[in-house]
């Protein structure tokens, strides 16, 4: 199983990398959470504010607009390169699988500032992966940052 | 440009403003004297301090003060600095401290009205040190509907509610929303930051044409979704969204309010409604508390957002304020609370979440691009061949103009014309 949980996970940091959104949405079941909260404490979404609070919707419109030349917050484009550690399978019944890992993106937009065009996010992601009809897919993935109560300059892409 | 020579008159005419005043760290360092120094600027909720010795660190420009629930049930305010090395006191932003903040350096501890608690090695000092003279200074507080307001200017500035005068409205429209009367802050913050000035979310926030450019990314790409899914199974988010692409017109017709000191109002409901069931059963509880008449009167004021000079901006209807903190001339950090209306549904919180979430995180998609502007204007602003921005947008189109307020049009520049107004007076007053 940890190989198939394993496979999922990278495939879903790949796609992200690779700007695949469409596909990278479809590992996410219809009534998905996407969710970046202010802080490890949080319960839920329904607690305060996130820096993501995304469904399907705004998973949709969101990587809809990384592709519009009109998008000035993604201008010119971030590349992005997901490293994951540390996966590990927390909780199984034959329906519901949940996993944890550690994860780092790096992020890279040139607009001419040198180092500062490049920035970090890293924390602990917990995913809870459904067994569908369609396969494994992913009902929620939550990124606590480590710096989640901070404040954050533009965020296009997604962790 | 020499400190000593500054003139505000010379940066501020009637329809345009000189760009040094994003990008020069020498005006930066004046408007921390003259404008934080002097403004009434919106601290915290009685809320965050409910017992004695609950304390909040909060910004006032550049410095940091520390509001404490004082033993009388009181608010203490005073700067996050010890009188001895001047290391900061309090390193958590907020906590309880019901037995005075210590400095971890030697010791020393103030109470909460800064007076001096403790003086290690006190023996030394004798004859030598009177404790009085080092008691941390006080910043002058007043309060208006359990909202905290500090003062750096003490006794020189006039009192709270002639600096708020018509925008507490907007104040009262979000306390009255409650159907017990009481608000209290939801528990977590949102932050973001650019590299850019301060007033540019200022000039930002109430600018009605820029939506239909900067945002029209988002729409498009809220419209394609809506195509897909159809109109009845919009999330609230995506219709924030869509609400960007609002024509031109619906902002022409809308009134801007903007009274003497900066200050700034717009209307037009732009983000989600509740859902009917949540519509119900808050219009009830507020027609229990209020009586029908004054619940529908309160449900009919309609107050987008308020900009309240120099530091803080009110989404009454959204139960949201967002706090700025200038940190330096080119960076600036926004620090966004909701409110529960207590008594209301839960969703009514929920509500405030959501529009909190899109109106202050970087990872929105529209704000995503308002910061991306900034840092660019800022970048732009730096070059040395045009020197005066134009402010002028609807100069001619006053509709009302009064001592108290003015409407204009909420598509005209007349708030950042009436904030460079306030700036002017302020910085043009040495002491």
């Amino acid at each position: 199983m940890i190989v198939e949980v394993s496979d999922l996970i990278q495939l879903e940091a790949a796609l992200l990398d690779d700007c695949r959104y469409a596909e990278w949405i479809e590992l996410f079941t219809d009534d998905c959470l996407y969710w970046v909260p202010v802080s490890p404490e949080m319960q839920s979404p329904r607690d305060g504010p996130s820096h993501f609070r995304d469904d399907r919707q705004v998973m949709m419109v969101r990587t809809h607009r990384l592709a519009n030349p009109r998008s000035f917050g993604a201008e010119p484009s971030p590349r992005t390169v997901h490293i994951i550690s540390g996966i590990r399978i927390e909780e199984s019944t034959p329906e519901e699988i949940h996993v944890s890992s550690s994860q780092i993106m790096l992020e890279y937009r040139n607009r001419g500032r040198f180092e500062e065009d490049q920035r970090a996010f890293g924390g602990r992601v917990r995913h809870r992966l459904l067994r569908t009809a369609e396969g494994l897919r992913i009902a929620e993935k939550r990124i606590d940052l480590i710096n989640a109560e901070g404040a954050f300059n533009a965020m296009a892409a997604p962790l | 440009m020499v400190i000593a020579e500054l003139n505000p008159q010379f940066l501020v005419r009637a329809g345009e403003v000189h760009r040094s005043v994003y990008t020069d760290p020498a005006i930066f360092k004046l408007e921390m004297e003259r404008i934080f120094g002097r403004a009434w600027l919106y601290l915290a909720h009685e809320s965050e301090v409910p017992e004695p010795g609950d304390y909040v660190v909060r910004h006032m420009g550049t410095q940091a003060v520390i509001l404490t629930r004082g033993k009388s049930g009181g608010i203490e305010t005073i700067f996050n600095r010890c009188s001895h090395r001047g290391a900061t006191l309090c390193a958590f932003e907020k906590g309880s401290a019901p037995h005075g903040h210590q400095c971890p350096y030697h010791g020393w501890t103030f109470n909460a009205d800064g007076t001096v608690r403790f003086v290690s090695n006190a023996s030394n000092y004798d004859g030598v040190l009177d404790e009085a003279d080092y008691a941390i200074s006080q910043v002058r507080t007043e309060t208006y509907r359990g909202f905290i307001f500090g003062n750096l200017a003490g006794h020189a500035a006039p009192p709270l509610g002639d600096f708020l005068g018509h925008m507490k409205s907007t104040i009262d429209d979000l306390v009255d929303r409650s159907p017990t009367g009481k608000i209290e802050v939801g528990k977590y913050q949102l932050r973001h930051y650019y590299r850019a000035n301060w007033k540019m979310t200022f000039e930002n926030l109430n600018d009605t044409i820029h939506p239909g450019f900067a945002h029209s990314a988002s729409v498009v790409s809220a419209k394609s979704v809506l195509a897909e899914v159809g109109r009845d199974n919009i999330v609230p988010t995506v219709g924030m969204m869509l609400a960007n692409g609002k024509p031109i017109q619906f902002f022409q017709d809308l009134d801007m309010v903007t009274t003497p000191g900066g200050h700034s109002y717009i209307g037009g409901h732009m983000g989600a409604d509740y859902t009917p069931d949540t519509a119900d059963a808050y219009t009830q509880s507020l027609m229990d508390f209020h009586g029908p008449e004054k619940a529908k009167q309160v449900l009919s004021v309609d107050r987008h957002l308020m900009l309240l000079y120099p530091s803080s901006f009110w989404h009454a209807r959204y139960q949201t304020i967002r706090i700025i903190r200038p940190v330096r001339h080119d960076l600036t950090e926004m620090i966004g609370f909701t409110f529960k209306l207590v008594g209301a549904p839960e969703e009514t919180h929920v509500n405030a979440i959501e529009y909190c979430t899109g109106a202050n995180s970087a990872a929105s998609p529209v704000i995503a691009d308002d910061l991306e502007i900034y840092e660019r204007c800022l970048l732009g602003n730096e070059y040395d061949r045009r020197e005066w921005i134009p402010m002028s947008r609807g100069l001619n189109e006053d509709r009302e103009r009064g001592n108290s307020i003015t409407r204009t049009p909420a598509t005209s520049e007349a708030y950042i014309r009436n904030q460079f107004a306030a700036w002017a007076d302020y910085m043009g007053k040495a002491s």
